[in-house]
């Protein structure tokens, strides 16, 4: 006897097709559609058309969504898209917002803010959808989201495994750390030490350059992206893609109030973190002001 | 006369587009291309810090994101350059850039050969073959951006190029890695792409000796060879190319000539309709792309090609699959000759300007890409992007039809004009950022 | 009572005992027996409680820092302007210069005036980073309510605190025409004005 899969339809809204082709760098990706019918997707062939999505006759159990919501405005084949997505998220079981438009409105949202919001999440409020899907929903937030954050949602659902999650919908698994955690220059973060320009493997971004990743949710620095590296492991600041209110402004310039930076560690009171900050900054650490290494010797 | 319209929603072009058929006495006459939605992102960055735009601009695109990050930084560096701050990168800098845009390239013309253009042409010729042609695609197309993201961080959407230079520092841990990646690349390209070695694929000058490519790009021109596809799909025969890169120097190309350009004469304009807006150069339509920078540059197997086959679809194929091999034998090279004592980054990051205006070009996957960013009191006033599809893309002027629409007059069905309308490799999200 | 609550008792005692009389007679006049014999202890026992005199000096500048700071917390946990809070800090600085003299003294006469003690134990700001915090949370709360202007957290805290030690030292020199706290309203308005946004 055949056992049906269940059926995986990927939908786009507003998007950029960033989580498209993030998910395809995934290096297991056949393994982990295979537990899968593919009814429809914008790149991999499915089993139906997307004429067939417009007329709303595909099934669907598994729907992920991509791009940023609009209720009204955005026609594909003369349909309006949150019409399709609404009817697909009707049928499916599981709904999988992939990326941070789809979850919360992301880049796409400050082009109308009235209007352009996440499916479920406008920024970090409900909209007015959330009751409906809240029971299927599972939000992966990321610019774009990484590809085994989306297979191990996937990989829970095929395996009839419940996903723990956080009040935005966030696998807890995934979003429990922030993206400071396994970062390669936590030990310039531990000795304040800033890096002192763009382009250097010493120091760390988050005191001049701008890096959220203190107080960013994700796990970048743990399963790395293509398998490997990160932003900052390449000297490049978290610009706190995963976050509700992604993007916020100055992306390469930490703001501080009089040098202390605006924003803390997540979770950290402002007061224990100078505390901290003021004795650490009292030692200067040979080592931190030298080269890791150094080739002309 | 009877004259019939046919609408056509197309799909998996990095979104979708509705092409509106005019048919005459059995013939395509006109088509009108309709691409969806208008993202903004132009409009999104007026009003933020300049260097946001490393950051939002890539956003345009999930499969050319890398490119607009270059040209962004570009638009930034000429600006300085403009208003008298000299930029010197090192060459380490500009190796390790130009190492991961062409990553990005090949990423690009693979997954367009594996996952649009093999699978269309089995279906349009109903030839479905077994073939598992999207695990080929992802297998290539991960492997060597892994090879980028141990400079960039990730792909899609790294920000690591920054005025000055790149964020990196890498060490020959990392130069090793990557070379690994790209052997490896090399070799799915010989086994599976050619099914001949990198320097023997290279060493084809001419197109009588297309018979000894083999694998699934043997396979693919055997395809268009023996189905009469070999003629169709001509445009209007002229080419330009605006950025600088190994695949071609700027220049156009009309006919067999080639002369210098000057993107200060590029032009864009709405278009009434549709989101997506037209260019063009001193009001002429151009075809932009590997068959473009093919064509200036005088790619010896291209011009071969061209002098026989015209800009038929078969010669504008051959031009982008072409590209995979040049780039990776320049890719190897360029991590060979990696000086790693050179600094990163040049600018420090406390010059900062706060007026300026600066253009930035890139050679992307389908074309010359172009961002122009005007700064003052320190936000941007205004940005413009011109994608490469713009020009292919274009509905034309009164004078001419657009460069794909050109292409598809003439031919007698939906699914041939549709297959050659995918041999430009179409980007939907590119067109209406 | 408990040993260990007599004990802390008895070494607060010393450390109070001990700033009078660094702050009056200076780091290097003073010694341990000095301490010893004004607290009616043994030098021995005294030796229990800190192992050098520099140890002792270290913690005199922890323990004002902290009582400093904790006053300036209350200050800051207040829900009044930043014009008012530097009032309110100035006031709390001017009326410990006038009634713990040592307090103040301790910091401009001994540890700022003999470094080689405080080198090993208080590097940078370690032992006074009690009171610093607090101006740092003053400073951070400012500019993020728009009312004092951004700009680098030293050439702020010179401004304002160089600006109070310099009148406390006068001060100590007896110079002054006025009472300490006869200032008060101008070096409030000085600051507030030098430093707003």
């Amino acid at each position: 006897m055949m056992v049906t899969k269940p059926r995986l339809l990927w939908l786009q809204s507003i998007t950029c097709n960033g989580n498209t082709h993030s998910f395809l760098n995934h290096p297991d990706l056949f393994s982990i559609l295979d537990h899968f019918e593919i009814v429809h997707h914008p790149a991999l062939e499915g089993s139906y058309t997307f004429n067939d999505v417009i007329e709303g006759i595909v099934p669907c159990d598994v729907l992920i969504l991509e791009g940023s919501f609009t209720q009204k405005g955005f026609l594909k084949g003369g349909v309006e898209v949150s019409s399709l997505i609404e009817t697909y998220a009707n049928k499916a079981q599981h709904i999988i917002s992939a990326g941070t438009c789809a979850t919360f409105g992301g880049i796409f949202k400050q082009k109308d803010p009235e209007n352009i919001s996440g499916f479920c999440f406008d920024l970090e409020e409900q909209t007015s959808r959330y009751e409906m899907y809240r029971s299927k929903l599972i939000s992966l937030p990321g610019c774009p989201m990484h590809p085994k954050w989306m297979s191990y949602v996937l990989l829970m659902i095929a395996n009839k495994k419940k996903i723990a999650i956080d009040n935005l919908h966030r696998p807890v698994e995934l979003y429990g750390y922030t993206v400071h955690t396994g970062c390669t220059r936590n030990e310039y973060f531990e000795w304040k030490i800033d890096v002192k320009n763009f382009g250097l493997k010493e120091g760390c971004l988050f005191y001049e350059n701008g890096c959220q990743g203190p107080y960013t949710r994700g796990s970048c620095n743990k399963i790395l992206w293509n398998d490997t590296s990160s932003k900052t492991r390449v000297g490049t600041p978290c610009f706190g893609c995963t976050e509700p209110n992604y993007p916020q402004e100055s992306l390469f310039r930490t703001k501080t109030n009089m040098g202390i930076p605006a924003k803390m560690p997540l979770g950290v009171p402002k007061r224990a973190y100078l505390t901290l900050t003021g004795v650490t900054k009292s030692f200067k650490i040979k080592r931190f002001t030298e080269r890791l290494m150094e080739y002309d010797k | 006369m009877k004259s019939l319209k046919i609408k056509q929603l197309i799909e998996k072009i990095e979104g979708e587009a509705e092409l509106d058929f005019t048919f005459n006495e059995g013939k395509i006459e006109d088509v009108r291309i309709n691409f969806g939605f208008y993202r903004g992102i132009e409009e999104i960055l007026q009003g933020k810090d300049p260097r946001d735009a490393l950051v939002i601009t890539p956003r345009v695109c999930g499969i050319c994101n890398h490119a607009h990050l270059l040209a962004a930084v570009r638009a930034i560096e000429n600006g300085y350059e403009n208003a008298g701050v000299k930029i010197e990168l090192t060459s380490k800098a500009k190796d390790i850039r130009e190492f991961t845009l062409a990553c990005e390239l090949i990423q690009n013309h693979i997954k367009w050969l594996y996952l649009t253009l093999l699978p269309q042409i089995e279906t349009y010729l109903d030839c479905k073959s077994e073939e598992n042609y999207a695990m080929k695609a992802t297998y290539l197309s991960s492997t060597i951006t892994k090879a980028l993201a141990i400079f960039a961080g990730q792909w899609p959407h790294s920000s690591y190029a920054v005025p000055g230079g790149v964020t990196c520092d890498p060490t020959y841990l990392d130069v090793m890695q990557a070379q690994s990646l790209v052997d490896e690349s090399v070799t799915f390209f010989e086994q599976v792409v050619t099914g001949l070695s990198l320097d023997e694929y290279l060493a084809i000058d001419m197109c009588a000796d297309f018979h000894r490519i083999g694998g699934d790009f043997g396979k693919l021109l055997h395809l268009i060879g023996s189905n009469g596809m070999t003629e169709i799909g001509k445009s209007h025969d002229r080419f330009i190319v605006f950025g600088e890169s190994i695949l071609s120097k700027p220049g156009k190309s009309i006919v067999t000539t080639v002369s210098r350009v000057d993107s200060t004469f590029v032009h864009e304009t709405a278009q009434m309709g549709t989101v997506a807006k037209a260019v063009t150069y001193k009001n002429k339509l151009y075809e932009v792309g590997p068959l473009a920078r093919g064509m200036v540059a005088k790619t010896p197997i291209v011009k071969n090609l061209h002098k026989r086959y015209k800009d038929s679809l078969l010669t504008r194929v051959f031009a982008r699959i072409h590209e995979i091999a040049t780039l990776l034998a320049h890719t190897k090279r360029l991590l060979q000759n990696l000086d790693l004592n050179e600094l990163s980054c040049t600018l420090d990051r406390k010059s900062i300007l706060n007026d300026f205006e600066g253009t930035g070009i890139v050679e992307a996957a389908r074309g010359s890409l172009i961002h122009k960013s005007s700064v003052k009191n320190g936000l941007i006033e205004q940005y413009e992007i011109i994608t490469p599809t713009q020009w292919n893309l274009s509905h034309g002027n009164k004078e001419e039809q657009g460069i794909a629409i050109k292409a598809m007059v003439g031919s007698q069905n939906i699914e041939e004009a549709t297959f050659i309308f995918r041999t430009f490799d179409v980007c939907s999200v590119c067109t209406t950022q | 009572m408990k040993i260990a609550e007599k004990k802390a008792l008895k070494r607060e005692s010393i450390i109070q005992t001990a700033l009078q009389l660094f702050s009056r007679n200076g780091f290097h006049k003073t010694t341990i027996p000095d301490i010893a014999a004004k607290l009616q202890m043994s030098v021995g026992n005294l030796y229990n409680y800190f192992s050098s005199k520099d140890i002792l000096a270290q913690e005199i500048i922890k323990y004002t820092s902290e009582a400093l700071g904790k006053k300036i917390r209350v200050v800051n946990m207040t829900d009044v302007s930043a014009q008012e809070k530097i009032y309110q800090i100035v006031s709390v600085y001017f009326t410990m210069a006038k009634e713990k003299p040592e307090m103040i003294e301790y910091f401009l006469r001994v540890y700022l005036s003999n470094r080689e003690v405080f080198s090993d134990g208080c590097e940078g700001i370690v032992c006074v980073s009690g009171f610093i915090t607090e101006i740092m949370i003053f400073f951070d709360e400012s500019v993020s309510s728009g009312e004092l202007r951004n700009q680098d957290f030293f050439s702020a805290f010179g401004l304002f605190m160089g600006y109070l030690g310099g009148m406390v030292f006068l001060k100590g020199e007896e110079v002054l025409p006025h009472d300490i706290e006869y200032y008060i309203d101008d070096i409030s308005r000085n600051i507030y004005n030098a430093l707003k946004a």
